[in-house]
């Protein structure tokens, strides 16, 4: 096996001869390595995928920090201004005009005067970072976090804003964070997914399965979604039939296939099929296995609340159990969901047009402690150290409440995320909004920026990891992004 | 950089001596080196383009790049000029050398002269922009000049074509290709015993003329389309009009509808009477959440434009016509102008349902009138059944509210004020789509209406909302887009002061009378009317009705006779609306609202608020004739237009790109492997001069895909085995040369028809309305629960089925299935354990394999072994092997016969086609 820089040595060394030059060497792609001028080296990176083995794992492009990334994707669009970016001018400014905002127009309408966030904020950990009290329990471990204040959305509402946060694109029907990092990079773990996406217990979110498909990247890729209470469909032996009858079943459907391929020696997609099916057995153990939470002791489940009288607050907290439980086995992508769309606006998610505090107090509980003990687990278990943790919501909301109504509109403007574990630095912020917290305005940073950092961190190049798709290099990041550099560790 | 590094790689710059300055030799190279890492193919920072003349002369964000003759004006000089290391070009490594610099001054005083050959390799001397060169075919050795092509390239390669596939893999091979259907045994055997010369010519006549051919490759071509039946994104609600677009492709195809004409129906099929082909121009997602935000309603307009351009150019042209939205297209001569030409062709096009024009309009338009008025007869009669409502009951004798419509009988009473008051509600605040008080006497009228003066108030209203407003409540206008939703969860009150005191005995509300939502209904609620405002008289409440969800629907309250009649007239009322919704839907597809169309501009990197110059309609003006429209020209004019430009003989593309499209079907890979995408950065064809014969043939046969499809599968290509050989997998292990027929997988959709049809389910029913494989919901975001039994209602062909946007099949859409959420003119082809669970475990499955069994007992009666043979005939029309059959035996004496057959619907022969 050779090393991620040798392997760009004789990618170098195949495009110069290929180039004609006749003087690939080793010699002259190591003084080039040692140049870093293989930096400058733009063509498109495609994986090669073995058709009868397509998860087995692939190495990076360069060294990586992380191994594998969770995702908390927080449904709805939460407040930054009531959680993560403290703004004192808007304290200050509590039931003024925002300057400017008279005739402004945003999601829903017209806009009222500025309000102070609904939560105080208070210096948090060692570094003193203020955070509200909204996330009471995740605001201690504020040390931990490497915050992104100045993110930037391009839609305004959520249908288009939750495809561009899970696959770069506004429009439907582009593949999906965790599909490119599965196509990547392959996974570790033989007998579960690569990818599972985790839906909140009410339901899923606004674009429900885009935030995990594989689009036009094969169906291997695409993210399995199941949680701690609802099992991957079709994953047990059906009620109806016993087991023996199942696998004399399966046995006989071996004896046809290996007679059919013997006839047809050598093709390696029906062998791969035979392959998938002893997959699949594996995975029934597998995925039941992990799934069941009944073996944690009794403490991890009092510090997640899985067993709490808020029967939410209960499924979201085995969720996040799952999502540890996973990442230990080593899938390469989890994407957590809180929050859901099938109850209507901002009753099972973060979607606080109207009242935004009566919304949240139902909300925040439900969060909390249960992420809170998610995180602190991974650290006390060491996952942390080569898993990236990232919490994103589609969008910010206004500092003003919109007329007539006491909750904020969207803004895509300015808006807070945060990083968590392998690569990135602890107790940082990266850049800002305003004063009111309307607008990024410094180290404006956009989704292709994270999505590039993201990868970075995984040791890939987002400007070359690319699929061949009718005829576009397509990429996660399209013809975008920059590796937000100021985070990395 | 190292001096050896520079050796290598920079060749030291010719010729700064005074001269004429060469620009391929000298300034060509220069740019290359220096400046295209950002401003070339790849990226275009600020703008900026020097690697095509075009681009170049145009410059930048910045304003031009170069001014012709004006050094000093030239901003590309001053730039590389600056002495600030932080203004100056390139901006990283080391500044240009005066020589340099005095070579580009030379070269822009001498006007920057750029010699348009440049320009030309650059874009249209490609391959596929050139006109169709119909090769000649020598004196075939072979009868089907396909095969002499494909045989000469082999050649070439040392490979020869397979021996012939035996019978029975040819008639599974073509069945499957052509009808997506596996062969029935009578149909093997008939064929396998078939003397004749021309046997399998027959076939081919007779799958070809059956229906389950359009039904077959429409899927193929709705896949090109991105067709689904629902709208996407957020709401991501059904269309249920969708579907006369589906089977206008089926019949198309089943009618040989020349491909020109083909292409010009969906494109403009309006101006020739064909109104569901221009389905195809909103076939693509929409996001349906509306807000009065203009900067969002701008974007989702020129996204769905975008989706038109994009489509029209992939499918048709095999152009990515959408990648020149924000800048010139990087590798095709495609400028961004061109792009908002198009997008201007389709400027009128707006998304929703149309009412269509036809000949039975007129007839339906009277009968439409007729059951509209037997409807309100009908209604009446109802009403005035209905018990009235007793303030005092307590015990039930009305219905229980329902979301559409509820009628409030009581005495008449005079009133100025009437007030209706919400304690609880299914679910949420509560809403109301219409309120409606009806005065007595001889000339009923709804007095509630703000058109004869009431007017409102209520205790609270849904916030900032463009659908629910208090006014909506007395507008007229039924259906949740025009409602009022109270601001307080299950609470709500609501007073229309009518504009003079006014005896009334009626009033009538519901929550959603278009029945698209039954969440937010009034469940327990008060009307109460005064004559002052301030003494409130109870004429109506929930308390005596039935609960929800309760007793039998009529109103418990009435004695026999009014019972029956109440039960008549209900089921009389029931398809009277049934009826009503036929005709409607027959009237009205989702094939877009052509209106006037709006002002195009070009917009600057594709920004929606960034507006630069009107751009008129036109074609892509590299491609094909050249084409101009006015533009004034109507919305039809531009896309009738547009459509003849792009089925014109002398546009070389459309018919190239469509018989590689049936190259592709038939032989698992076009002969250009991006089906829709022959530009510069596409495939390259593989056999070029049999494409163009292809395409010259297609045009020369009346555009006639029928008689391609017969060309293509008559041919030895076509017919020979697909047995691989060490010699053939070592030189062309895809066998892209055809010296094996390529094994197939087939395809979700064939898979699902194939269960069907060997387990005997299957509905060949054509057109119509599809089945839904999710359960029914009502949320205003659609909720998609799978449903986990079937019945006949879903055993059609899964071509029918009512295809949502990204929400794919629970059991099948794992096998590649496109999501709908962009164009898939090539499936993917993976294989993974969820498949396998997917077939082996889901209900719809299980219940397939005991059907078959059923099928299989009475087909081959008790004996056991008769059975087994029964069950491998059906599933793979061939008796099982001694090893198979024993096996078979054995499984099915111990687990029974569904375990047999449930597993035949899992072998790998089941889904894979030789």
């Amino acid at each position: 096996m050779l090393s991620p820089t040798g392997r760009l040595m004789l990618d170098r060394r195949h495009f110069l001869a290929h180039a004609g030059s006749g003087l690939g060497g080793i010699a002259l792609a190591a003084l080039l390595a040692e140049q870093n001028l293989l930096a400058n080296d733009a063509r498109p990176l495609r994986p090669e995928v073995k058709p009868d083995a397509p998860l087995l794992p692939r190495q990076p492009h360069f060294p990586a920090k992380a191994k594998r990334v969770l995702t908390i994707f927080c449904s709805g669009a939460v407040s930054h201004l009531d959680s993560f970016d403290y703004k004192p001018e808007l304290v200050k400014r509590d039931g003024q005009p925002l300057p400017g905002g008279e005739k402004l127009v945003t999601f829903q309408g017209a806009n009222g005067n500025l309000v102070k966030p609904i939560w105080a904020f208070k210096p948090r950990g060692q570094s003193g970072k203020m955070v509200s009290d909204l996330f009471p329990t995740l605001a201690d471990l504020a040390d931990e976090m490497c915050f992104i204040h100045s993110m930037t959305a391009k839609s305004n509402t959520h249908g288009p804003a939750e495809n561009q946060m899970s696959t770069g694109f506004t429009l439907d029907g582009f593949p999906s964070a965790g599909a490119w990092v599965s196509y990547a990079l392959g996974s570790e773990c033989r007998d579960l997914p690569a990818f599972v996406a985790i839906p909140d217990p009410r339901g899923v979110p606004q674009v429900g399965p885009n935030n995990w498909g594989s689009a036009f990247l094969p169906a291997v890729f695409q993210g399995t979604a199941f949680t701690a209470d609802k099992p991957i469909p079709n994953l047990a032996r059906p009620a109806g039939i016993a087991a023996d009858a199942d696998a004399a079943t399966r046995d006989f459907l071996k004896v046809l296939n290996d007679e059919h391929l013997r006839t047809r020696p050598g093709d390696s997609e029906l062998a791969a099929r035979i392959a998938s099916h002893e997959l699949a057995a594996k995975m029934q153990l597998r995925a039941s296995e992990v799934a069941d939470l009944s073996k944690e002791p009794k403490t991890v489940h009092e510090e997640y609340g899985t067993r709490d009288k808020n029967k939410t607050k209960a499924g979201f907290a085995r969720n996040c159990l799952l999502a540890r439980r996973l990442l230990e086995r080593d899938v390469r992508f989890v994407q957590l969901f809180n929050g859901s769309y099938a109850m209507g606006e901002g009753v099972g998610n973060w979607d606080g047009h109207r009242e935004l505090k009566k919304q949240y107090d139902v909300h925040a509980p439900v969060f909390d402690q249960p992420c809170a003990a998610l995180l602190k687990d991974l650290k006390r278990s060491g996952l942390l150290k080569d898993t990236l943790v990232v919490w994103v919501t589609e969008f910010g909301r206004m500092p003003t409440f919109q007329k007539g109504a006491s909750g904020r509109d969207h803004n895509p403007k300015g808006f807070t995320v945060w990083l968590v574990g392998a690569g990135v630095k602890r107790a940082f912020s990266h850049g800002a909004t305003d004063e009111f917290g309307h607008h990024a305005v410094e180290n404006v940073a956009t989704i292709y920026d994270l999505h590039a950092t993201i990868l970075h961190l995984l040791g890939l190049d987002h400007e070359r990891l690319s699929f061949y798709h009718n005829g576009i290099e397509r990429r996660l990041t399209d013809v975008h992004g920059k590796v937000i550099s100021n985070v990395l560790a | 950089m190292t001096p050896l590094f520079l050796a290598i790689l920079f060749a030291p710059v010719p010729g700064s001596a005074v001269g004429a300055v060469d620009f391929d030799a000298q300034i060509a190279p220069l740019f290359a080196r220096h400046c295209s890492a950002c401003h070339g193919a790849t990226k275009q920072k600020g703008g900026l383009r020097l690697d095509r003349k075009a681009d170049a002369i145009r410059g930048g964000d910045s304003g031009p790049a170069i001014t012709p003759h004006k050094p000093a004006e030239s901003l590309l000089l001053k730039k590389a000029r600056n002495g600030d290391p932080a203004e100056r070009m390139p901006p990283t490594g080391p500044a240009l050398t005066d020589e340099q610099i005095q070579l580009l001054t030379r070269w822009i005083e001498a006007g920057a002269p750029w010699p348009d050959a440049k320009e030309a390799a650059a874009g249209s001397d490609h391959w596929s922009f050139q006109p169709l060169n119909r090769p000649p075919v020598p004196l075939p050795k072979r009868p089907n000049p396909v095969d002499h092509f494909l045989e000469s390239r082999l050649q070439t390669l040392g490979l020869t074509f397979n021996p012939p596939a035996d019978r029975r893999t040819l008639i599974r091979r073509l069945k499957f290709d052509l009808l997506g259907l596996p062969p029935t045994p009578t149909e093997v055997d008939a064929f396998r015993n078939d003397p004749t010369a021309d046997a399998y010519e027959k076939l081919v006549d007779r799958y070809l003329a059956s229906p389950q051919y359009g039904e077959r490759w429409a899927r193929h071509w709705l896949d090109v389309v991105r067709f689904a039946e629902s709208h996407g994104f957020e709401m991501n609600q059904p269309r249920p009009n969708a579907w006369p677009y589906r089977d206008w492709v089926i019949k198309s195809l089943n009618d040989d509808k020349p491909y020109d004409r083909f292409a010009f129906e969906q494109l403009a099929g309006d101006t020739v009477g064909a109104d569901a082909a221009t389905g195809f121009l909103v076939a693509g997602a929409s996001d349906q959440v509306t807000s009065p935000d203009p900067v969002l309603t701008a974007q989702q307009r020129a996204d769905e434009l975008h989706d038109m351009v994009a489509t029209t150019g992939s499918a048709f042209l095999g152009l990515t016509v959408g990648c020149a939205r924000c800048h010139a297209h990087k590798f095709d001569p495609i400028s961004q102008v061109d792009y908002y030409r198009v997008k201007a062709v389709f400027a009128g096009v707006r998304h929703g349902d149309r009412e269509v024009k036809s000949p039975e309009r007129a007839g339906r338009a009277k009968q439409v009138a007729q059951i509209r008025a037997e409807i309100a007869d009908t209604t009446r009669r109802l009403e005035d059944l209905e018990p009235l409502a007793d303030p005092a009951a307590t015990d039930a004798r009305r219905s229980p509210v329902n979301a559409r419509v509820n009628v409030e009988r009581f005495q008449p009473i005079r009133a100025k004020f009437v007030r209706f008051v919400v304690f609880a509600t299914n679910s949420a605040e509560p809403c109301l789509d219409e309120l409606e008080i009806f005065s007595t006497g001889p000339d009923v009228k709804n007095v509630a209406l703000a058109s004869f003066g009431a007017t409102l108030r209520s205790a609270g209203n849904y916030p900032a909302s463009d659908r629910h407003r208090l006014e909506h409540l007395n507008d007229g206008k039924y259906g949740n887009g025009r409602s009022w939703i109270s601001g307080q969860p299950g609470r709500g009150r609501v007073t229309v002061e009518l504009a003079e005191p006014t005896e009334i005995d009626r009033v009538v509300w519901g929550r959603d009378r278009e029945e698209q939502f039954s969440d937010r209904l009034a469940t327990r609620y008060r009307i109460d009317t005064s004559t002052d405002g301030e003494r409130w008289t109870v004429v109506a409440s929930s308390d005596d009705r039935e609960p929800m969800g309760s007793g039998s629907p009529a109103p418990p309250g009435l004695n026999d006779r009014d019972r029956k009649e109440w039960t008549a007239l209900s089921r009389q009322l029931r398809d009277l609306r049934a009826g009503l919704a036929d005709l409607l839907r027959a009237e009205r597809v989702y094939a877009g609202r052509l209106t006037t169309p709006e002002p195009t501009y070009r917009l600057h990197r594709g920004d929606a608020t960034a507006k630069r110059e009107l751009v008129s309609p036109a074609a892509l003006a590299e491609i094909g004739s050249p084409l101009t429209m006015p533009a004034t020209a109507p919305d039809a004019d531009r896309r009738a237009t547009f459509a003849r430009w792009v089925i014109d003989p002398a546009n070389p593309l459309t018919p190239r790109v469509i018989v590689n499209r049936l190259w592709q079907h038939h032989f698992g890979t076009g002969l250009v492997d991006t089906p829709s995408d022959f530009g510069r950065n596409g495939a390259k064809p593989t056999h070029p001069e049999l494409l163009d014969w292809l395409a010259a043939e297609l045009i020369e046969r009346k555009w006639s895909l029928k008689q391609l499809h017969r060309l293509m599968v008559t041919s030895t290509a076509y017919r020979q085995s697909s047995a691989a050989s060490s010699d053939g997998l070592a030189k062309d292990a895809q066998a892209r040369f055809l010296w094996r027929y390529p094994p197939q997988r087939l395809e979700a959709e064939a898979i699902r028809d194939s269960i069907l049809a060997v387990s005997g389910k299957l509905d060949l029913t054509m057109g119509g309305p599809g089945f839904d494989l999710f359960e029914p919901n009502s949320n205003y975001v659609r909720v998609f629960t799978p449903k986990k039994t079937f019945g006949p209602a879903e055993f059609r062909r899964m071509i029918y089925q009512m295809k949502p946007r990204m929400q794919l099949d629970d059991t099948f859409g794992v096998f590649d299935c496109p999501d709908g959420g962009q164009i898939a003119p090539k499936r993917n082809r993976s294989t993974t354990p969820l498949q396998s669970l997917n077939l082996l475990n889901s209900t719809f499955l299980l219940q397939q394999a005991g059907f078959l069994a059923e099928r299989v007992e009475k087909d081959a009666g008790a004996e056991p072994n008769a059975r087994v043979k029964r069950v491998f005939t059906l599933a793979f029309q061939r008796p099982p092997s001694d090893r198979e059959f024993s096996a078979a035996v054995a499984l099915v004496k111990d687990h029974g016969l569904p375990a047999l057959c449930r597993a035949v619907l899992n072998a790998n022969e089941f889904l894979y086609l030789d």
